[in-house]
């Protein structure tokens, strides 16, 4: 150690650099600096894996076929067919991909048209749920008198076990879209407002938000750098998180007789009805069962990743 | 890949002789995509039986590369260089939990900064200090339990038995850290790295914790590494000194000889930050500027855009240690023979002669006892 | 009762203070069990009335022998009279009678008759999940990001992410098939309870083995663990002694009402492998409209639930040294 500073000493260096140099204030303050984007940390967070990049791809193909394939595709799915030679059709060879059902209609085309029902209701529910959560929370963390009631209300709601009310609701309404969407939302909306309440509590007596304000921050850049990202976050991750659950629960409805109108071409009635014939067909289980469990696993991973990629602890 | 226990060399060290030797050290972390160098090529020395305080503001690198020797940086963090000698063992290389187990505790051990976090909520707070024990010990469940009291009362916990099954919430913050010191004693270490363990307490609280950990250090024969930014923390504590900035130990040297005779324009300016040195309607001094981006390879002396006295030099290479007592050297250009002669600022005189003033009353006083209270009184 | 017997020992060797919170909890969950009462009771009285007559029945009945059917029922009554009378029923174990699936049958006679496969099932299922999950959970947090963990996440999206009917059935028909079991459950084949317990348990070996990884990861970033890595505490010991026993503590508030709940899943393990339970008779009911037994076990599940969340704020208070009650204490554990 002490043999390399004493050679260091002796290197050639330009005695007109012993002189004093000039103080340059500005140049002291600016090598410290170190931006910090939230957004950009947040995506690269999640885009590290390779398992949420295919999944992330995956979730968005399956989710744009399904929108538009009814617009490229002249196969209905609903038309029954009177020929019976094409009544339980295995797939290929000029009977569909998926094959045919027991009524000779197109399996490919049902599944597609099934997904895209079930996405619409999914995003439905998750729409009303941010929806009214939001506004809900919003209330339920500013309004300090609202905080006891609330309270009460959601210890009623959470006490009462999903499945039953679900079920309960539909039983009472009798099944449909809408019915679907009223039960699961009645149930859904009180966890998103807990969670947006506890975050406007946090961010409302936050310390550095006190501080911007002390700063002179515009309310407008208050909202959209401390309090934007978790809404949007919170968006994001609730609309990917409901596809699941509500293809499960639409699925477990049709199971009991509550689900959609069997008229409807939705995932639940199609694994319902494949699941009737699987002995003897099992591809027309299967391949509803293939895709619908694509879409609920990308979307749910995506989801959970996500989640976790915009807690700002994981930005490392 | 087999990785060997590491086989301590059991001779005894005596006092004054190198215990640790860190010798260029680098730590690096991956920080969002990035490397980050905290820690670059710093040297260290600990010796036996003494006080050795690391000063530095906040990013000096002080905290990582005490924990170092621990082996308990971030999981993102890593040794990229370096070696760090203690007894024959080159602690920078140890790469196994395995082989550290030899390490922690027993031979060197930790007190945290924040006694609040520091403790396991659910469990009493003895039984935390006899896990220390047995772990380090071959003994039974009776016996550590005793040591652990034993350990409760030396740092000074009263009514140690009933103290014993209490959980850490019904401790008082002072009392709080007093049990983490008890608890990191009671592994029986030769080193103790205490880093800023004063910090998150009250400055009255502050002055009994230093004196129990000083005690301490004499009667367990320990050498302590004490990590502050504080330098009136420093003045209480340390036999030797060492100032950290930008990740490098800028200068080193015996207690005495940093306050009065420091050499490195950082030290100066730390010293002249202290308030206490402020004079009744000027404004006090701060160091201008902030530290810089480690992320980016420094040209030169990394302290030179802060410093009014710099040289041309010091932006283009980096300085060398220069000794400027045997136990004494600062990595600064000013020493350099070629450089011009640059005096120390005002304010760090004005210090050393309070300094100075502070002893002779102390000397004079030291008949009456008036010395300890006044002791006490200062800072 | 059974929760009475339960609840007696805890109220017992408690503290006074203990004693106060596990009351005022009580009875809190009571109100809540009355709030669902009321819902339940308001929200089938709001459906169209042909769910009280049997099919063949109503279309044959006259109108004004239906309204004197439905008066008979009580149910042209004002609501609130109704409500009265229902909850005084229920006090007295009246729980009405079945219309359309055991006709005119008292409903307490059907569900004693039930509970018992229902509860064997529930019990069995519930310590095979505590078993495999915790020790999964552990399992999964110990090997973090490795092969364990991995295999453990993919395990618990697949339960998660598809709908449970979808594995159930492929389980049942394909692993009876493989190993020659029978596919529906047989009160005297002891072999055919095997597979229905072990699928009820799926789910929520999933759902501990996930939350307990969550705690105990969120644990091992704290402070206090590095201090005692710091003071020489090998890893195995720090995730038994104080990794684990700390994650279990905000796992024990959610352990109870999960294993009171395995409802979801009971109701389709119960369909599929004709297991005479509580879950199947609820899906019977549904398609066949009975009202009164549908309420009563809509009741019952919804009871089973609040149960389960009050044990759960119990538990915890019992763990954790650091709650402290009396004035402090706010009502519930959850908000």
């Amino acid at each position: 150690m002490t043999a390399i500073e004493n050679a260091m000493a002796k290197i050639d260096i330009d005695p007109a650099l012993f002189e004093r140099a000039p103080f340059d204030a500005a140049n002291a303050e600016r090598t410290g600096y170190e931006r910090y984007s939230y957004w950009r940390s947040t995506m690269r967070t999640f885009l590290k894996s390779p398992v949420s990049r295919f999944l992330l791809v995956l979730m968005l193909v399956l989710t744009l076929f399904s929108f538009i394939y009814p617009l490229l595709s002249s196969l209905d799915p609903n038309v029954v067919s009177l020929d019976l030679a094409t009544w339980n059709q295995r797939p290929g060879k000029g009977h569909g991909i998926f094959g045919t059902d027991p009524l000779g209609r197109d399996i490919w085309a049902r599944t597609w048209y099934g997904t895209r029902t079930s996405l619409t209701l999914a995003f439905v529910i998750a729409f009303f749920d941010v929806g009214i959560g939001m506004i809900a929370g919003a209330l339920w963390g500013y309004v300090k008198k609202l905080d006891r009631i609330m309270t009460e209300i959601y210890n009623v709601l959470t006490n009462i076990p999903q499945t039953v009310f679900l079920v309960l609701l539909a039983y009472i309404l009798r099944p449909g879209f809408w019915t679907i969407v009223l039960a699961m939302c009645a149930t859904g909306w009180i966890g998103v407002a807990r969670f947006v309440r506890n975050k406007v509590i946090t961010l409302r007596d936050s310390e550095f938000n006190v501080a911007s304000r002390c700063l002179g921050t515009p309310l407008k850049r208050i909202i959209s750098m401390n309090i934007l990202p978790h809404i949007v976050s919170l968006v994001i991750m609730q609309i990917a998180l409901t596809v699941p659950y509500s293809i499960g629960a639409e699925v477990f409805l049709g199971f009991i007789g509550l689900g959609l109108p069997v008229k409807t071409v939705s995932l639940g009635n199609l694994i319902n009805l494949g699941k009737n014939n699987f002995l003897l067909y099992p591809y027309q289980l299967a391949w509803p069962t293939l895709v619908l469990s694509a879409v609920t696993i990308s979307f749910y991973i995506v989801g959970n990743k996500f989640a976790d990629a915009s807690d700002p602890r994981n930005h490392v | 890949m087999k990785y060997e226990v590491p086989v301590l060399d059991p001779a005894p060290v005596s006092t004054g002789s190198v215990l640790l030797e860190a010798d260029n050290m680098e730590i690096q972390f991956n920080l969002r995509g990035r490397t980050l160098t905290a820690v670059r090529k710093a040297s260290l020395q600990l010796r036996a039986g003494e006080t050795l305080a690391i000063v530095g503001e906040s990013g000096s690198g002080k905290s990582v590369f005490a924990k170092s020797f621990l082996g308990m940086l971030d999981r993102n963090g890593r040794i990229s260089g370096g070696t760090a000698l203690y007894r024959g063992v080159n602690l920078a290389a140890l790469k196994t939990e395995q082989q550290w187990l030899a390490i922690r505790g027993r031979r060197i051990a930790m007190v945290f900064q924040d006694p609040m976090t520091a403790l396991n909520p659910l469990k009493p707070v003895g039984e935390q200090i006899r896990e220390a024990a047995a772990l380090h010990r071959t003994m039974d469940k009776e016996a550590s339990r005793l040591v652990a009291l034993e350990m409760l009362e030396r740092v000074g916990i009263s009514e140690p038995e009933r103290r014993y099954k209490q959980y850490p919430h019904e401790f008082s913050g002072g009392m709080r850290q007093r049990a983490v010191i008890a608890t990191a004693i009671a592994c029986g270490p030769e080193i103790l790295v205490c880093d800023e363990p004063t910090t998150a307490l009250d400055v009255t609280i502050q002055a009994q914790i230093l004196e129990l950990i000083k005690n301490l250090q004499r009667d367990m024969g320990m050498s302590v590494l004490f990590i502050t930014h504080d330098l009136g923390v420093v003045a209480k504590m340390a036999d030797r000194i060492a100032v950290m900035y930008a990740g490098q130990v800028v200068e080193e040297g015996m207690a005495d000889e940093i306050f009065y005779d420091a050499r490195h324009p950082y030290t100066w300016a730390l010293l002249a930050s202290l308030p206490q040195l402020g004079i009744k309607g000027e404004d006090l001094f701060a160091i201008s500027g902030t530290p810089p981006s480690l992320f980016r390879t420094i040209k030169g002396d990394a302290f030179a855009p802060r410093n009014p006295l710099a040289l041309k030099v010091d932006f283009e290479y980096e300085p060398p240690f220069f000794q400027v007592s045997p136990t004494h050297r600062a990595k600064t250009w000013l020493l350099d023979p070629r450089a011009p002669k640059v005096e120390m600022p005002e304010t760090v005189k004005r210090l050393r002669q309070k300094l100075k003033d502070k002893k002779a009353e102390d000397i004079a006083a030291s008949g009456t006892g008036k010395a300890k209270a006044r002791k006490e009184t200062s800072r | 009762m059974l929760y009475q017997r339960l609840l007696l020992p805890l109220i017992l060797f408690s503290g006074a203070r203990m004693k106060a919170y596990i009351v005022k909890r009580f009875f809190e969950s009571l109100l809540t069990v009355f709030f669902v009462v009321v819902a339940v009771f308001m929200l089938l009285r709001f459906m169209p009335t042909d769910g009280y007559f049997d099919r063949d029945d109503y279309t044959e009945m006259s109108e004004a022998a239906r309204n004197a059917y439905l008066r008979t029922l009580g149910l042209t009554d004002n609501p609130l009279v109704q409500l009265g009378r229902f909850v005084v029923n229920l006090a007295q174990g009246d729980w009405g009678r079945s219309i359309t699936v055991y006709p005119r049958t008292s409903i307490s006679e059907i569900l004693l008759e039930k509970i018992p496969y229902s509860l064997s099932f529930g019990l069995s299922a519930i310590s095979i999940s505590i078993v495999l999950g915790l020790l999964m959970g552990i399992l999964m947090a110990q090997y973090k990001d490795g092969i364990v963990d991995g295999v453990g996440t993919a395990y618990v999206v697949l339960v998660r992410a598809i709908p449970s009917l979808i594995y159930l059935f492929l389980i049942q028909i394909w692993v009876t098939k493989l190993l020659g079991w029978p596919m529906l459950f047989n009160e005297r084949n002891p072999v055919s309870w095997i597979l229905p317990a072990i699928s009820l348990a799926l789910p929520n070996i999933a759902w501990y083995a996930i939350w307990l990884r969550r705690f105990m990861v969120d644990e091992e970033n704290k402070d206090y663990i590095k201090f005692a890595v710091s003071k020489g505490v090998p890893r195995r010991t720090i995730m038994f002694k104080h990794v684990l026993r700390n994650a279990a503590v905000p796992l024990v508030q959610y352990l109870p009402s999960q294993i009171l709940l395995t409802v979801g899943g009971s109701l389709i393990i119960e369909s599929i492998y004709s297991i005479p339970g509580l879950g199947g008779l609820l899906v019977y009911a549904i398609r066949q409209q009975d009202n009164p037994l549908v309420q009563a076990l809509v009741l019952i599940f919804s009871v089973l639930g609040i149960f389960g969340v009050f044990m759960g704020d119990v538990l915890m208070v019992l763990v954790d040294p650091r709650i402290k009650l009396g004035k402090a204490a706010k009502s519930g554990g959850h908000a």
